[in-house]
């Protein structure tokens, strides 16, 4: 699974810290996630596309052959 | 994240004093190779089987018995658990995944050590290897654990 969190972290103007800090996980859990190195859980995952009011769909997507 | 297996986070400085002065007197004893005769208490004997310590046999029997070794191995092992099962300052679902990779890691990984051991290593040897064997899985784990901590704080932002 990829995701685009960056970018709409850039959209927002918001450090790793800031968004960390909001929906309450550690810097490197997002540090993480943007790497792909982590998939978050569907409650994490919602949160987040509630954070920035997008549809999870267009944060998160299936990556090829998955 | 919630668990109801995680102590508060106080409790890890708490177990990093306790395990490392656990380190110290068991390093001390490796080192001296015998107990500073100290603390010659009597203690209660669940079973005695005389032997190589010629002592009383049989159960339940009290026993004079050196505790120094015994607290050392407690201080490591209880503070090791202090360390291992207290949260960190943010306790997230990542953190929850490194726990258990890193607990699944050092469980094979000590289970790997050990069948080198009882391979390659015989007779009085290999009851030093049974002994660092009681502290190896907790030890791993933090090590582990704390490898994979500091791997992911890699500053990019």
């Amino acid at each position: 699974m990829k995701n685009k969190i960056k970018v709409q972290r850039a959209m927002h103007d918001m450090t790793q810290a800031d968004l960390a800090a909001k929906i309450g996980v550690s810097r490197q859990t997002i540090n993480a996630m943007e790497k792909n190195k982590y998939v978050p859980s569907t409650v994490l995952a919602l949160k987040i596309a509630q954070l920035f009011k997008t549809p999870l769909e267009e944060i998160f997507f299936l990556d090829g052959d998955e | 994240m919630k668990t109801n297996y995680l102590l508060p986070n106080r409790y890890k400085l708490m177990g990093w004093i306790l395990f490392l002065l656990g380190l110290t007197g068991g390093i001390y004893i490796l080192i001296v190779g015998y107990e500073p005769d100290i603390l010659s208490i009597d203690v209660l004997s669940i079973y005695n089987r005389d032997g190589i310590f010629g002592k009383e046999k049989g159960f339940l029997k009290i026993i004079e018995n050196d505790i120094f070794d015994e607290l050392v191995a407690l201080a490591i092992i209880i503070g090791g658990l202090f360390i291992v099962f207290s949260k960190e300052k943010i306790e997230d679902e990542f953190i929850y995944k490194l726990r258990k990779d890193s607990l699944v890691w050092a469980l094979l990984f000590n289970y790997a050590v050990l069948i080198f051991a009882i391979i390659f290593v015989y007779d009085f040897v290999f009851f030093d290897v049974l002994v660092f064997n009681m502290f190896t899985p907790l030890i791993f784990f933090i090590l582990r654990f704390n490898f994979l901590k500091i791997k992911s704080q890699s500053h990019e932002e």
